[in-house]
């Protein structure tokens, strides 16, 4: 299998602040990641060296994609443009009518974000990320906003064009759920300055379900190894 | 309808005060009757030299604004955009700000004699620094996230300053019109008044040398009225412009 991502020793620092420690990471083609984390471990400034818009401090990062689509946490779109101007404002060669119509937006290519509801943001959020066709996909808790069904319905959107299309994922999130329903593995940090703990592989069909009994053991599987690793802190917040 | 009417009200008690006031001062070269005012004010209204003032007055008050949009926006962005050049222009901007509108006058004079281009020149120059400045403040105020997301794909610079930069200035460039609008017409009367040859502030002149003083108030009448029409029209119009996606 080709690799979409390698990280040797890859550390960053900010002045004195070290937040990345020696991470060493092999993503394949197609695979579907998650990072796992507690706030501070220096996820985003992970993504942000992956997009090309940050550098490492040391070590190595090679990503083998043509075409990255970045989903932030926020959605960032243009408010004096519509959906149909931000997504030309990205690619203006795209099928925009196609990816509106795949992620449900279909009738809003003319509306103004500010028209739409938090999940439809996010849904542009996406289908911006989807235009480009990307190798990669990069999402920086892009759904940690939304509530439950949202969350859910979009995922299941995103995940279905994963089938069809087989991009990379990289995702970042704290929702251990969340992590569980579109992982093929989930890779645990510590807190800063992060180091990788601990890969955990997710062992189920990849398409599945928020409550399935398996999910929901695998659940407290990964939730008994973030805190026997320790991975968010907590002892030592405690005491 | 009930501001309208408050508004309108409020019209009436000050003309009744102004009528108490001409009656007990009983002297009208200092202040005309508002009946005598008025129906001056009628017949200069019919009188077509006081039109085509009142229009040499506005498209000068066009003029100068357009020249400061023009110039000063595109300046406010490149200082915005480079400290440097910023901190270098900022003494100079600053100096041009708080050189009186007297010593302007006096310079265009010596220029141009009455004229035109002198009144012009005045407006422009007391509004530009306001409008850099404002712009540079746009400029700093934008919205960093929006700019991390055109870095990561990578869109085209013109492409950035064009639906960017221009878009999140845009209520910095309504407030500018905002402001320069009503600035404009004064500084542009007072220019006409004392360097100008044509214009709603010469004719003020005018009536102030022959004494013609319900004329003067007339005049004066005119100019306001004309001014805050102006000034209400591009004000909605703008409104109207941006409502789409100006937060309520």
């Amino acid at each position: 299998m080709d690799a979409s991502l390698i990280a040797e020793n890859l550390s960053k620092s900010f002045s004195t602040l070290k937040v990345l420690d020696r991470w060493n990471l092999k993503i394949e083609k197609s695979e579907r990641i998650v990072l796992l984390g507690p706030s501070g471990a220096g996820k985003t400034s992970f993504l942000k060296m992956l997009s090309g818009i940050d550098s490492p401090s040391s070590g190595s990062l090679e990503v083998f994609a043509d075409k990255i689509g970045f989903v932030f946490q926020e959605p960032r779109l243009i408010p004096w443009r519509t959906v149909r101007e931000n997504l030309l404002f990205v690619n203006e060669d795209g099928k925009i009518d196609a990816v509106l119509e795949k992620l449900r937006l279909k009738g809003f290519a003319d509306y103004y974000p500010g028209q739409l509801s938090g999940g439809m943001q996010q849904r542009v959020n996406l289908a911006r990320a989807l235009l480009l066709e990307p190798d990669l996909l990069i999402l920086d808790e892009a759904f940690s906003s939304l509530d439950l069904p949202v969350k859910k319905s979009i995922m299941e959107d995103m995940l279905m064009q994963w089938q069809v299309k087989r991009f990379t994922i990289l995702a970042v999130t704290h929702d251990l759920k969340e992590a569980l329903y579109m992982a093929d593995r989930i890779i645990i940090l510590s807190s800063r300055p992060s180091r990788i703990v601990r890969e955990f592989t997710v062992d189920l069909d990849s398409c599945r379900t928020f409550s399935s009994p398996e999910l929901l053991a695998l659940e407290s599987q990964l939730l008994d190894i973030v805190f026997q690793d320790d991975a968010y802190g907590i002892s030592h917040l405690s005491g | 309808m009930k501001t309208l009417s408050r508004s309108l009200t409020g019209i009436l008690i000050f003309i009744l005060i102004w009528q108490i006031v001409a009656l007990l001062l009983n002297k009208p070269i200092i202040v005309p009757s508002p009946t005598e005012t008025l129906k001056t004010l009628w017949r200069l209204l019919a009188d077509p030299v006081i039109m085509a003032a009142a229009f040499q007055t506005a498209w000068k008050v066009f003029l100068a604004l357009g020249l400061v949009l023009v110039l000063g926006i595109p300046a406010g962005l490149l200082l915005g955009l480079m400290e440097g050049l910023y901190d270098m222009s900022r003494p100079v901007i600053m100096l041009i700000q708080a050189v009186p509108v007297i010593s302007w006058l006096s310079l265009v004079l010596f220029t141009w004699g009455p004229s035109w281009e002198g009144p012009v020149l005045i407006a422009f120059l007391s509004l530009l620094p306001m409008a850099i400045l404002t712009t540079v403040s746009g400029v700093r105020n934008l919205d960093q996230n929006l700019l991390e997301m055109a870095r990561v794909y990578e869109v085209d610079k013109k492409k950035i300053i064009k639906d960017i930069y221009l878009g999140s200035l845009l209520p910095f460039i309504i407030a500018i019109i905002d402001v320069s609008i009503g600035h404009a017409w004064k500084v542009i009367l007072v220019a006409e008044y004392l360097a100008g040859n044509s214009g709603l502030g010469r004719k003020i002149y005018d009536a102030r040398y022959f004494v013609a003083v319900a004329d003067m108030w007339a005049l004066t009448l005119i100019a306001v009225i004309l001014g805050l029409l102006t000034e209400r029209l591009i004000k909605i119009g703008l409104r109207r412009a941006s409502k789409k996606w100006m937060p309520a």
